[in-house]
């Protein structure tokens, strides 16, 4: 019932879709609004059907329906119900089911709260949105179909079918129960819940000013309309890919047990890669919105992101890199493969055409070189830079050696930390040089002037860091690069704020707040800058001063380490948890100056059931904003478990990474919350006549 | 019709250079092939799996004694290539079996070829003495002869025939008496020596 | 220059005397002096097995990388540098076990491209400027900042409203 249910569900969401990209491009061929609204009305159907047949899905996971492929795949009667939920996303079918409804939501709301404003770029916006999101249904109808159900037929073969065939049967759900696989181990994570989705949504959330962008080059409408219409949208999408890949970090330094939160694996990166671009362009849009510059260049970022979207779900999805993120080898490697193509020349070709009809010509040149714009054009070269030597990295060079050359080659993180600094460090100083610059020229004077104050401020920072943590000249030089780059936002706002408490006489929280108000874009991007800045400083101190040693210790023995001492108190073997999964627990206390802090427990979980990976090393920390005691259990003697082998790492400054995501959010949100109520109106207003005339 | 040869004088004026143009175009175009290209057969290579009939791809051998054996030189015999690793436990559940198997046919125009993946002398010696096997096996040195079979774990074993051509392809551990049947149905085919 | 020869002079002499002293300092070890876990993760940070794709082998879990830390430990104690063991590992597994490939050609392939790539891009850019510079015919500045704007949006709206004009003619 429920797979009838969810399949014919997502069938209609799948035809709704094709109905609606076909109708819409036909409305615009006929001129004919009534289409259009059928279209439109199609397109918003997609979401309703897709919330019931992920519905089915979920029902079928929570009641244990193993009669079904995929329940049967990532559940066992022993997955707690919390896992139960994170299973819809636990493997490759459900997940692209969840990615598909996701994009529809995405379809939905930017369907319902742009239509007014924007109709003439709508028919083009369902068509590019809709016939994405009618592939990604078509990989789940042909290819991991999430509904598919085992039967036995007559002559006793097994096969998956989601209708019952002639003379099948449905398996003993007894048996079924027995045999069923549970959730991947590496899966049972609190952060499970929480950084695929945003991870999707990250992803998925780009085509919306995707489908703008190409709705603005296929109407002809190259205005930043398009630009304004989605600004908060590609904010929701670049938000919840950030968190996102922060909250992968995180799920990392919990679960996989290495100490360190950023592997530079071709997974991480593949989703990393259309975070540059995407950062890039929400830069160089303020250009063309403020100057009228890089048209051709933003748009060219846009589609580039979203290509870096399909391309990440491909390369991960499809098997083309080796990784323990990806997902197992499938069939739909080749569909994703020639969609990305498509996709790429059909919105690169749209570009080209309307740039040689010199229909994208910017408004205004680059003046003085240390005007904002260029700075802005620095930035997006490094963003740029950055890209490739990570695209290269992860994707190019590798599988270039192993097809021309015949060699396989791994590219790690010793790669890319001789590739990437410098320009990390560069964009460091861009982000603190350039919210200092002024459009058109600035003078080298004027600037000298205005970093007085964040220098000395950044000054304070790397002291107080020289003091707390282990550092070397060159080391405290870059921390002072980056701390600038927050304390020139820090001082910007504080400067404006200090200018309306000095002119206006507002009170300092008053002068504060409608500061913020005034400029919301603004000022949350200099707290996103100041995030940035936290989030650099604990991922540089993170990365140059973990400390890390490796001891086996009887009980009652102590290892020191960075200035803690762990003494290893006890054993706990094979305590059962509520899951079925065996649990190896070692007990240490940490010391500090002879006091007690901290308890912990280390431990290695065994899944009985699991098949393939079945050892998890789940590490225990005592953390301090200071740096992170994280303790791996590594070895034990098996059966007196008189001493156990222990790696401990002090991973210095690693909470800010943390703490730096969190205000990033905020940031974003400040950045995103919609402008005062009067504002609004008028640009309701003004926009309907011009419509008006477009349609009369 | 007025306003729309006006727009195109207007976009004569305003477009980028003819030539600037097209170099751009045919960049774009070639970037976005050879992009395309590599990736595309990247995908394909990635997704072979191993070869189950045709030709076995040729390699030489140096086993852990120091001799070199060439899959060539070993026409007209039958050569049961298995793939292993001293710290695979399915391994070890098929090496006495391998080992009884090989003292069956050893003067039968069968030779066994042992490879090990990923391995280390030191404990592929070990292995090899602790199960008694006396065929040639040798290392896998930077894993050239699984790569070109393909092989996605161990142990895997194929089945070549006479004429060099592979006869069958397992991916599991090996009993006796499915080995030999296998080696039987390769004996059977290809031109007798 | 005499001075500069009497400096080089010394440093020789130190460095000579230096490696003596590591190699005496070798000389005296056991052959099978033991070797702490640390120094065993230190090499291992460095490697990759192929079982574990992406996976450093001082954090892989499986028993292949187990059996290879013990290799590198036997190595280590041996006597082999941690640099020994990691050529000796790249010898017999291949360019895979390393992070960045030692093989020449494959370590330039990996290292300079990105940079070649970047640089074709800093090339554009500077190109398109350069262009701009001379195509503009070197408007003053602060005059030109806003008189093609205007311009610029006036022909803008005239091409939209012609736009419209011609969707208004095609409907009738």
């Amino acid at each position: 019932m429920l797979a009838e249910l969810g399949f014919i569900a997502t069938f209609l969401a799948f035809l709704a879709a094709l109905y609606a990209a076909g109708m819409a491009f036909y409305s615009v061929r006929v001129r004919d609004d009534r289409l259009l609204l059928s279209a439109r009305n199609a397109a918003l159907a997609t979401f309703p059907l897709l919330t019931i047949s992920l519905g089915a899905l979920l029902v079928a996971l929570l009641s244990e329906q193993y009669q079904i492929a995929y329940v049967w795949n990532v559940t066992d009667p022993n997955t707690p119900t919390f896992f139960r939920l994170t299973a819809l996303w636990g493997a490759q079918a459900g997940s692209l089911l969840f990615w598909s409804g996701i994009m529809s939501a995405f379809a939905f709301g930017a369907l319902l709260l742009n239509w007014q404003g924007q109709r003439r770029l709508m028919p083009y916006v369902i068509l590019y949105t809709m016939l994405t999101l009618a592939f990604f249904l078509s990989l789940s109808l042909f290819f991991e179909n999430p509904f598919e159900r085992y039967w036995i037929m007559p002559d006793n073969s097994v096969v998956k079918s989601v209708f019952a065939l002639g003379g099948a049967v449905p398996p003993a759900s007894v048996r079924l129960a027995e045999t069923a696989n549970g959730l991947n181990p590496l899966l049972r994570h609190f952060g499970m819940i929480v950084h695929p989705p945003l991870l999707y949504m990250g992803f998925v959330g780009f085509i919306i000013p995707f489908a703008f962008a190409m709705a603005a080059l296929a109407s002809g409408d190259l205005s930043t309309n398009w630009l304004k219409a989605t600004r908060r949208w590609t904010l929701l999408a670049w938000v919840s890919l950030s968190l996102g890949l922060v909250l992968g970090g995180r799920w990392a330094y919990d679960v996989l047990g290495w100490g360190g939160w950023w592997g530079w694996d071709p997974v991480e990166n593949a989703a990393f890669l259309p975070w540059l671009l995407g950062t890039a362009f929400l830069h160089s849009v303020i250009i063309q919105e403020k100057r009228g510059m890089f048209k051709v260049w933003n748009m060219f970022l846009m589609l580039g992101t979203f290509s870096a979207v399909i391309f990440g779900t491909f390369a991960t999805r499809s098997g083309l890199v080796d990784s323990v993120h990806s997902f197992a080898r499938s069939q739909i490697g080749f569909p994703l493969f020639f969609f990305w193509f498509g996709m790429t020349s059909v919105s690169v070709g749209l570009l080209l055409w309307r740039w040689r009809r010199g229909e994208l010509r910017d408004e205004r040149r680059l003046n003085g070189w240390l005007s904002r714009e260029s700075l802005f054009v620095l930035n997006n070269i490094v963003f740029v830079m950055l890209f490739i030597a990570i695209f290269w990295g992860s994707f190019g060079a590798p599988i270039f050696s192993e097809l021309v050359m015949g060699t396989t080659i791994t590219l790690g993180k010793d790669y890319f930390l001789q590739v990437t600094p410098p320009l990390f460090l560069a964009l460091f100083v861009l982000m603190g040089v350039a919210p200092l610059s002024a459009w058109g020229v600035t003078s080298l004077r004027r600037l000298g002037k205005a970093l007085i104050v964040p220098t000395v401020l950044a000054a304070l920072i790397v002291g107080l860091l020289a003091l707390t943590q282990p550092a070397e000249p060159l080391a405290l030089l870059i921390y002072g690069v980056i701390a600038l780059s927050g304390t020139v936002a820090l001082w910007e706002t504080v400067r404006g704020a200090a200018a309306r408490h000095r002119s206006l006489g507002e009170g300092w929280y008053t002068a504060f707040t409608a500061l913020v108000a005034r400029n919301r874009r603004r000022y949350g991007g200099y707290l996103i800058h100041l995030s940035i800045a936290i989030l650099g400083i604990g991922a540089l101190g993170s990365e140059l001063y973990q400390q890390e040693t490796q001891r086996t210790l009887a009980v009652g023995q102590s290892l020191e380490l960075g200035g803690y001492v762990m003494r290893y108190d006890g054993f706990l073997g094979g305590q059962v948890a509520e899951d079925g999964r065996i649990m190896d627990i070692a007990q240490v206390t940490v010391l500090r100056d002879g006091r007690e802090i901290a308890q912990l427990r280390p431990r290695r979980d065994f899944y009985p059931n699991a098949q393939g990976m079945n050892t998890m090393t789940i590490p225990s920390a005592h953390s301090t904003l200071e740096n992170d005691f994280y303790v791996l259990l590594v070895d034990w003697e098996t059966i007196s478990a008189r001493s156990a082998t222990f790696k401990v790492f002090i991973n210095p400054l690693i909470n800010l990474i943390w703490w730096g995501a969190l205000l990033l959010v905020i940031g974003t949100i400040i950045g995103m919350y919609p402008e005062d109520r009067p504002a609004l109106a008028t640009a309701k207003a003004a926009q309907p006549s011009q419509l008006a005339g477009a349609k009369a | 019709m007025t306003e729309l040869r006006m727009a195109e004088d207007l976009q004569v004026e305003r477009a980028p250079s003819k030539r600037g143009a097209n170099f751009l175009i045919v960049l774009a175009a070639a970037i976005l092939a050879s992009m395309a290209l590599i990736f595309g057969l990247g995908l394909r290579h990635q997704q072979r799996t191993q070869p189950t009939e045709g030709a076995a791809p040729l390699f030489t051998l140096k086993t852990l004694n120091g001799e070199e054996i060439a899959l060539e030189s070993l026409r007209g015999k039958v050569v049961v290539l298995n793939f292993w690793a001293s710290w695979c436990g399915p391994c070890r559940d098929e090496a006495a079996e391998l080992e009884a198997a090989w003292q069956q046919y050893k003067d039968k125009g069968v030779v066994f070829l042992g490879i090990a993946y990923t391995d280390t002398e030191r404990n592929a010696q070990a292995y090899l003495k602790e199960y008694g096997i006396t065929y040639p096996n040798g290392l896998d040195y930077q894993t050239r002869i699984s790569a070109l079979y393909r092989i996605s774990g161990v142990p895997e074993t194929f089945i070549i025939d006479r004429d060099g051509q592979i006869s069958e392809f397992v991916m599991m551990p090996l009993k006796r008496p499915q080995l030999s049947a296998m080696i039987e149905r390769a004996l059977a085919k290809g031109a007798q020596p | 220059m005499k001075n500069l020869l009497r400096i080089a002079l010394s440093l020789l002499v130190i460095g000579v005397a230096l490696s003596a002293v590591t190699l005496s300092a070798y000389a005296q070890d056991d052959p099978r002096r033991p070797v702490t876990d640390d120094e065993v993760n230190a090499v291992s940070k460095k490697l990759y097995c192929p079982v574990c794709e992406n996976i450093t082998l001082d954090t892989c879990g499986t028993l292949a990388c187990a059996q290879w830390r013990e290799e590198v430990r036997l190595l280590l104690s041996e006597g082999n540098t941690p640099e020994q063991v990691i050529e000796n590992f790249v010898a017999r597994f291949g360019d895979r076990v390393v992070g960045t490939p030692v093989d020449p050609t494959l370590r330039a392939l990996s290292l300079v491209t990105p940079w070649l790539l970047s640089g074709l891009v800093l090339l554009g850019t500077a190109i398109i400027f350069l262009r701009w510079r001379k195509e503009g015919g070197a408007p003053t500045p602060k005059a030109s900042a806003a008189q093609p704007s205007a311009s610029a949006s006036v022909r803008s709206l005239e091409t939209y409203r012609a736009r419209i004009e011609a969707d208004l003619a095609a409907r009738r």
